[in-house]
């Protein structure tokens, strides 16, 4: 059975809920990707992926699908400082220098021996 | 007695006609206009002795079940033979590099409170194990989803 025999349900569902998707697969891995219209619509596929493959263990779905078109802000990563924190350290979480992260963000960064926790830095290739 | 004869025989051919129902023509037209009405495209039909026949390539399975629905409900159209593939998809978008997809799925489990779930890659492949309260374990399994990972080994447990 192909995963898109496995998983049809699924798309059958992501297409009376609204949710528009695109469809990759490689490794034995199907790929959705999508946009949903609701919160409630994003929540019927995982619902139902659940369903398909109970508490997600057969590790052939990546199910990838975000709420609205705008919501999703332009899909950058960020990370949020925490006391002890320096830009090295952060830019080592991510295999990236310090100044890969400073270049970032230097709209808020003036500094980059002076970070404050709480401050949400982007992470530029994440 | 002549008369009553030929009527017999002219009911009998009104009703072999009737029983045939349409032409194989006006049957296969009927199911293209159908198909073209739910909005399946990529699909050829033929008919044969009321078989319709469905071939092409289409967008996913989802509109080879369709067209296959659409079929079966046009009249004439005894059953469906359902020939259509689903056309080939495109292989993933590639993963991050493994330091960047890591710092990224911890730092968005931490943020969604997956205290708990310990964080492994390899190529692309992320692995999650240790235990999460239940109320979080979809959470953080649909992190690792929408991280662009290659692909999830969940361990993960529910815990209290």
């Amino acid at each position: 059975m192909s995963l898109q025999e496995k998983y049809q349900t699924l798309l059958e569902l992501a297409n009376q809920n609204g949710t528009s998707y695109e469809l990759s697969e490689g490794d034995g891995v199907l790929h959705i990707n999508g946009t949903a219209p609701s919160e409630e619509a994003k929540q019927q596929l995982w619902d139902e992926y659940n369903r398909i493959d109970p508490d997600y263990r057969a590790g052939d779905l990546m199910l990838n699908v975000s709420v609205g078109g705008a919501a999703a802000g332009g899909g950058g990563h960020t990370y949020t400082v925490e006391s002890g924190d320096n830009l090295t350290k952060i830019g080592a979480k991510y295999g990236l220098t310090w100044q890969q992260v400073f270049d970032a963000n230097k709209d808020i960064i003036s500094d980059p021996d002076k970070i404050f926790p709480g401050q949400e830095l982007k992470i530029p290739g994440a | 007695m002549k008369i009553k004869f030929l009527t017999v025989i002219c009911l009998a051919v009104v009703a072999f006609i009737t029983a045939c129902g349409k032409s194989d023509a006006d049957v296969q037209k009927a199911v293209a206009a159908k198909l073209a009405a739910d909005n399946v495209s990529g699909v050829t039909v033929a008919v044969k002795d009321g078989v319709a026949t469905l071939t092409g390539e289409v967008a996913d399975i989802t509109v080879k079940n369709k067209a296959e629905a659409s079929a079966k409900g046009v009249e004439g159209v005894k059953s469906v033979v359902n020939n259509t593939t689903p056309k080939p998809v495109p292989t993933p978008v590639p993963p991050p590099a493994d330091p960047m997809l890591k710092g990224k799925v911890e730092e968005n489990l931490k943020k969604a409170g997956c205290t708990g779930a310990t964080v492994a890659i390899a190529n692309g492949v992320v692995t999650l194990s240790g235990t999460v309260p239940e109320a979080k374990f979809v959470e953080c399994v649909k992190i690792v989803n929408e991280s662009g990972a290659g692909k999830l080994n969940n361990q993960l447990q529910k815990g209290k």
